[in-house]
C-alpha cells in the first residue's frame, strides 16, 4: 500500500536528528564508517586529506539520526556525532518508507 | 514392490473376469427433464445406442440420477449381467461419484463405468440446433461406448488421512475454521502472514447489520486462538511450498522472527525511544509506528515485535540498542534467524482474505489529490475509538468535524473501468457509517451518491430504511468530478441525478470513497503453491457453485470468506464454519481412496533410457541403474499422464486413460463425417471445467466438436494427434490449464513442447498448421473455450478434401510404433 497523506500525528512525532563531526585529516580511509552507517548517509569525498586518503562525507540530502555507531567503529577517532536539534515526521519519512516497502531498503540487508 | 505385485495380480484375475464373457453394456440416456430433452431426442440416442456393437440394453429416463434411476441401473447389472455401463447425462465432474457407486452397489468395479457428457458439452451449448445436437449426442455416446468396451476394473489404493489441519490466513474466517477443528480435537497450524490475526475485521469499527463492536466480539476469539492448546499460531509467516495429495500434505512454512521473545509482557516501555518512524499500516497511515511495535491494542499474539526492514539493525550489525536498553524484562533479541518449519497435514483451508480498491486511477475523484478525499477503509480507522484520532471523525486537511459528508458508492465495483462485479458489501458499510455519524453528530448533512442500493441480506432493509428515517439523503447517480475549493478544502460534488434527469452540484466538507473488494495482491502465489483454479476476477474457485461451495477441485483443499468472493462477516464465518466440517470429515474417516488413475511401467518393455523420469513433475518415477528398469512410485504418482509420450517403447500405461481407450474414442467419432469434425482433448481440471462452463452458462457455439477427456493435457500424446489426422479428422484442440496453473505442477509445459514439434512436422509435411489449436482455458473461461470452437469452426470450413486426403496419408497408420497398431489396439477385450 502506498502511503501519501501525512500521518494525523505526524506533529507530536519527534525524530532525533544526529549532527555528524568529521575530523578530515585523522582518517585514514578504512571506509568502515560509510559501509557500517545503518542509514547510508556517507559517501567518500573525492578530495584527499593531508595523509592522502579520501574521508567521509555527508551525502547530500540524507539525515543522521545520531545512532552513534560510526563513532564506536572509526578506529581513528575521526568521526562522532551528537544530537542537534529534533524534528516533526515529514514528507521525507514517507518517501523513505516507500522506498524501504519497495524493497530497495530490503535488497541492501542480502 | 510386494504391494504392487499383489495389485498387479488382482487387476488381472479381474480382467479375466470381466473378459471372459466379453462387453456386456448398458446405455441409459437422461432427460434431465427438459435440460437435455428439450434440445435433443434422447429416445433416438437411446435407440441408436441400443445398435452399438456390444450394448445389450440401452434406455432413456427422465432423471437417471434420481434413485429410481440407480434402481433401474443396479436391477439390469444384476438381471442383465452388464459388466459396463455408461450413461449419458451432465457432467462427471458432478454425477459420476453417484453412479460409480451405484455401480458398486451392484456388484460392478467402478471403472467399468463411463459417462458421455451430453448436458453441458450438447444440449445447453447447442440449443438451437437439435438435429445437429442430437447427432452430437450420439457421437458422444458411441465414443463412450468404445471406450467403455476397453475399459479395465481397477483396485483403488487407501491412504491414511494426517489428523492435523493448516489453515492460511488468520482473518476471521481462518480464525473461526481454526477454532472449529482444534474444538474437534484436531491440532491445527494457523499461519498468518501479518504481526497479528484479525484481518480486516479487526481494522473496522461496527459491524453491518446489527452495530455491534467489531473488535469487541472479534477479540475474544482472537485471544482463544492464541491459548487454545491445539492451535499452532505462526504469525509472520507464509506458506513456502506444498507437496502431497488429500490427507498427505506437506507444507515448507517459512516464519520470520519477531524479535521480540514470548516473555514480553505488552507494557509499550520499548517503543519510546525508537529513532525510527513510519506510517501505521493497519491504521491506512493515518498514525505513525516505529520500527519496534504492536500493529493495535488487541493484537494476538500480545507481544511487541521489530520491523526489521525499518530498524536500524537491519544491515546485522548493532548500530541501536535502544528498546533493548528500554525493556526491563529484556525480551529483545536482535539474534533470531528467520524458521523453516516443515508441517504434515491432512486438509488445508484457505482463507487468505482479500483487499481494498486503490481509488488512484479514477483521478476525477481526487483521490491523493485531495486531503479530505478519504476510502471506506480509512473512514473506519478515523471513527475508530482504538483508532488514531481515538474515534474523533475529523477532516485530514484542517482537522475539524465534517459539517456535511458525501459517500460515494460502487467505487471499483460494478464498472468496466474497474472491477465489473458488485463488491457486495458496501452499500450496507455506507448506512452502517452514515447511521453511526448521525448517532455521533446528529447534524451533519449526509449524503449518499449511489447506482443502486443492495440491501438483500437479513436486517438489511431495516438499516436502510432507518437511515432514510434518520434524515440521510440518498441520491442516485454518481458525481462525474470532484473539485477542491484551496482555501477551505471543501469539495464540490458534480454529477447528474438520473431519477431526475438533472445535473447536480453538492458542497460538502469530505467525501468518503466506498471502495470495492478485491482479490488479494499476492493471491497469485497462494494460487500457485495450492494448485486452485480461479474466476476471471481472481477470486478462487469453488469445485462447485452450489453443491461443494467450499471445496477446491482438489481434495483436501477447502476454502472460505472473502478470498473466494466478496461477502459479509456472516457469510465469511459461515463458510468457514462450512469448511472446517468438510475437513472434519475427511479426517474423522481417518482415510481415503485415491483414484486408481496412475501410471505403471512393463518391466518387460522399459529400457530404463529415464526420459519418463524427467518429464514426471512429481519425481515418481525412479530408475534402477543396475536393472535398467524404471518404476512408478504409485502413492506419489498423481496420474498427469505426462510421462506416457515420452516413452519410444510404450511400455507405460495409464490406468483408466490407456492408450487404446483413447484411440478408440477417435475411431468412434471418426467412423462418419470425420472431414466436417473437431477433435477437442479437454483437462479434467481446467478446460473441460471451462466447457462445462460454457453449458452452464449457456454460451452457444458450433455442434461439430467432440471432447475427449483427459486428466491432464500432458497426456495427450503426439500419436493421438496423427491418429486423429490419419482418420480424417479436420481440426485437433489441445487445451489445458493455463501456463503456471496445471493442476500438475507444470506437467502442461510437456504440452506446449510436444504440440510445438507436432506444428514442425506438419509444416515439413506440407500439412494446414492451422488443423491443429492449442488453447490454454481456465475453468472459468467457458466464453474461451466456445471461441476457440468457433475460430476452430472458421478453419475447418476452408479446409479442403485435398487437404485432409494429404493428412490421412502423412500419418497413416503404417507410421505408428509396433504394438500400438489401432486396429489391434481397439479390438474388444
Ligand atoms: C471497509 C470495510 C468495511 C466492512 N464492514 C463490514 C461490516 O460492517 N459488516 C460485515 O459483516 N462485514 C464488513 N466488511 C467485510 C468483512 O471485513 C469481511 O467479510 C471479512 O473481513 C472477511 O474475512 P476473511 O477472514 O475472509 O478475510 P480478511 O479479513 O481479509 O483476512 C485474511 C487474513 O489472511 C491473511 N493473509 C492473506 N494472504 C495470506 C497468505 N498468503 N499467507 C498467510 N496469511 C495471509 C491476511 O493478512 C489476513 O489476516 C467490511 C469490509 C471492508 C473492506
Ligand atoms: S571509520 Fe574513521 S578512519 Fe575509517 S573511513 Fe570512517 S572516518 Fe575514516
Ligand atoms: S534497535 Fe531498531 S527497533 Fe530498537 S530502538 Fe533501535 S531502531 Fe528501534
Ligand atoms: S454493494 Fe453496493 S456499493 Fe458495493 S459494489 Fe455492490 S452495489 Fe456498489
Ligand atoms: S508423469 Fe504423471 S502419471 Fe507419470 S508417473 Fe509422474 S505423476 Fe504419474
Amino acid at each position: 500500500m502506498k502511503f501519501w497523506r501525512l500521518p494525523l500525528d505526524a506533529e507530536e512525532q519527534i525524530i532525533p536528528v544526529g549532527r555528524l563531526f568529521i575530523i578530515a585529516d585523522r582518517c585514514k580511509g578504512c571506509n568502515f564508517c560509510i559501509e557500517f552507517c545503518p542509514n547510508k548517509v556517507l559517501e567518500a569525498s573525492p578530495d584527499f586529506n593531508r595523509k592522502g586518503y579520501h574521508p567521509p562525507v555527508m551525502k547530500p540530502n540524507h539525515e543522521c539520526n545520531n545512532c552513534g555507531l560510526c563513532e564506536v567503529i572509526c578506529p581513528e577517532f575521526a568521526i562522532y556525532s551528537t544530537v542537534e536539534e529534533k524534528r516533526r515526521f515529514t514528507e521525507v519519512d514517507l518517501v523513505r518508507y516507500e522506498e524501504m516497502s519497495s524493497g530497495e531498503g530490503k535488497g541492501e540487508q542480502e | 514392490m510386494a504391494k504392487k505385485g499383489k495389485a498387479d495380480r488382482q487387476d488381472k484375475v479381474a480382467r479375466r473376469a470381466t473378459a471372459e464373457n466379453g462387453p456386456r453394456i448398458g446405455v441409459y440416456v437422461c432427460h434431465c427433464g427438459l435440460n437435455i430433452d428439450g434440445s435433443l431426442d434422447c429416445e433416438e440416442v437411446a435407440k441408436y445406442a441400443s445398435s452399438l456393437e456390444g450394448v445389450v440394453l440401452a434406455k432413456d429416463s427422465m432423471y437417471t440420477c434420481s434413485d429410481a434411476g440407480q434402481e433401474q441401473i443396479k436391477s439390469d447389472i444384476r438381471e442383465h449381467n452388464l459388466n459396463r455401463v455408461v450413461v449419458a447425462s451432465c457432467t462427471p465432474r458432478l454425477h459420476e461419484p453417484t453412479f460409480r457407486a451405484a455401480c458398486v452397489e451392484a456388484g460392478l468395479n467402478a471403472y467399468l463405468f463411463e459417462m458421455a457428457n451430453i448436458r453441458e458439452h450438447c444440449s445447453w451449448v447447442h440449443l438451437h440446433d437439435r438435429q445437429g445436437a442430437t447427432e452430437k449426442a450420439k457421437d458422444l455416446v458411441k465414443m463412450s461406448v468404445a471406450r467403455a468396451r476397453l475399459l479395465q476394473p481397477q483396485v483403488e489404493t487407501e491412504v491414511p488421512i494426517t489428523p492435523r489441519a493448516l489453515v492460511v490466513g488468520g482473518g476471521v474466517a481462518g480464525i473461526q475454521a481454526a477454532l472449529d477443528l482444534a474444538d474437534a480435537g484436531y491440532k491445527v497450524y494457523l499461519v498468518e502472514k501479518e504481526a497479528s490475526i484479525g484481518g480486516r475485521m479487526a481494522q473496522i469499527d461496527k459491524t453491518f447489520p446489527t452495530m455491534d463492536c467489531s473488535i469487541c466480539i472479534l477479540a475474544p476469539k482472537m485471544s482463544e486462538v492464541g491459548r487454545h492448546p491445539n492451535i499452532e499460531l505462526m504469525t509472520l509467516s507464509e506458506v513456502e511450498s506444498v507437496d502431497g495429495y488429500i490427507g498427505n500434505f506437506h507444507v515448507r512454512v517459512k516464519k520470520k522472527p519477531r524479535y521480540v521473545t514470548d516473555d514480553c509482557t505488552y507494557c509499550g516501555d520499548c517503543i519510546k525511544d525508537c529513532p525510527q518512524h513510519m506510517p501505521n499500516e493497519f491504521d491506512c497511515g493515518l498514525s505513525t509506528r516505529r520500527a519496534i511495535y504492536s500493529p493495535f491494542a488487541q493484537a494476538v499474539p500480545a507481544t511487541y515485535l521489530i520491523d526489521m526492514d525499518s530498524c536500524m539493525n537491519k544491515h546485522g550489525i548493532v548500530a541501536c540498542d535502544r528498546c533493548y536498553q528500554a525493556c526491563q524484562h529484556k525480551c529483545i533479541d536482535f539474534s533470531q534467524q528467520e524458521e523453516i518449519l516443515d508441517l504434515d497435514v491432512g486438509t488445508i483451508i484457505v482463507c487468505t482474505g482479500s483487499d481494498v480498491y486503490d481509488p488512484t486511477p479514477l483521478t476525477e475523484l481526487g483521490y491523493r489529490r485531495f486531503p479530505n478525499v478519504i476510502t471506506s477503509l480509512e473512514f473506519e480507522r478515523l471513527i475508530n475509538a482504538g483508532g488514531p484520532t481515538g474515534g474523533n471523525l475529523i477532516r485530514p486537511s484542517d482537522k475539524t468535524v465534517p459539517k456535511s459528508v458525501g459517500f460515494l458508492q460502487c467505487i471499483g465495483s460494478r464498472s468496466k473501468r474497474s472491477n465489473p462485479y458488485c463488491s457486495n458489501i458496501c452499500c450496507m458499510n455506507t448506512i452502517k457509517d452514515a447511521l453511526l455519524i448521525r448517532e455521533h453528530w446528529p447534524d451533519t448533512k449526509i449524503y449518499v451518491f449511489y447506482m443502486d442500493i443492495r440491501a438483500f441480506g437479513k436486517g438489511f432493509e431495516d438499516l436502510l430504511m432507518r437511515a432514510r428515517r434518520e434524515g440521510v439523503v440518498f441520491i442516485r447517480g454518481i458525481p462525474g468530478e470532484i473539485l477542491q475549493d484551496d482555501n477551505s478544502y471543501s469539495l464540490k460534488l458534480i454529477g447528474e441525478n438520473t431519477l431526475l434527469s438533472k445535473l447536480y452540484e453538492y458542497e460538502v466538507d469530505m467525501v468518503i470513497l466506498s471502495v470495492g473488494i478485491e482479490p488479494r495482491k499476492d493471491s497469485a502465489v497462494v494460487k500457485r503453491l495450492l494448485s486452485l483454479p480461479s474466476m476471471a476476477d481472481g477470486f478462487f474457485m469453488e469445485a462447485h457453485p452450489k453443491l461443494r461451495p467450499v471445496d477446491t477441485p482438489t481434495g483436501g483443499i477447502f476454502l472460505a470468506g472473502c478470498a473466494e468472493g466478496p461477502k459479509d462477516i456472516k457469510d465469511s464465518v459461515t463458510q468457514a464454519s462450512a469448511a472446517a466440517s468438510r475437513a472434519n470429515i475427511l479426517m474423522a474417516k481417518g482415510k481415503v481412496t485415491v483414484e486408481a488413475i496412475t501410471a505403471r511401467i512393463d518391466p518387460e518393455r522399459c529400457t530404463g533410457c529415464g526420459l519418463c523420469a524427467r518429464v514426471c513433475p512429481y519425481g515418481a518415477i525412479l530408475v534402477d541403474e543396475e536393472t535398467k528398469v524404471a518404476t512408478v512410485v504409485e502413492a506419489a504418482c498423481t496420474g498427469c499422464g505426462a510421462c506416457c509420450p515420452e516413452c519410444n517403447f510404450g511400455a507405460i500405461t495409464m490406468r483408466h486413460f490407456e492408450d487404446h481407450q483413447i484411440l478408440a474414442q477417435i475411431d468412434a467419432l471418426a467412423e462418419s463425417d470425420a472431414g466436417g469434425k473437431i477433435l477437442a482433448f479437454c483437462c479434467n481440471w481446467c478446460s473441460y471445467a471451462g466447457a462445462d462452463f460454457s453449458g452452464v452458462s449457456r454460451i452457444q457455439y458450433p455442434a461439430e466438436v467432440r471432447i475427449v477427456r483427459t486428466m491432464c493435457s500432458g497426456r495427450v500424446d503426439p500419436k493421438f494427434v496423427e491418429y486423429a489426422f490419419a482418420k480424417g479428422i479436420a481440426a485437433v484442440l489441445v487445451s489445458g490449464c493455463h501456463i503456471g496453473d496445471c493442476h500438475y505442477i507444470n506437467a502442461n509445459s510437456q504440452t506446449e513442447k510436444r504440440v510445438q514439434r507436432l506444428w514442425r512436422k506438419m509444416a515439413r509435411l506440407g500439412l494446414n498448421k492451422e488443423r491443429l489449436r492449442l488453447a490454454w482455458i481456465s475453468a472459468a473461461e467457458g466464453m474461451r473455450f466456445s471461441q476457440e470452437i468457433s475460430a476452430l469452426k472458421e478453419i475447418v470450413e476452408k479446409i479442403t478434401p485435398e487437404e485432409i486426403e494429404k493428412g490421412i496419408e502423412a500419418f497413416a497408420p503404417k507410421r505408428l510404433p509396433k504394438g500400438e497398431h489401432p486396429d489391434e489396439a481397439t479390438r474388444p477385450v
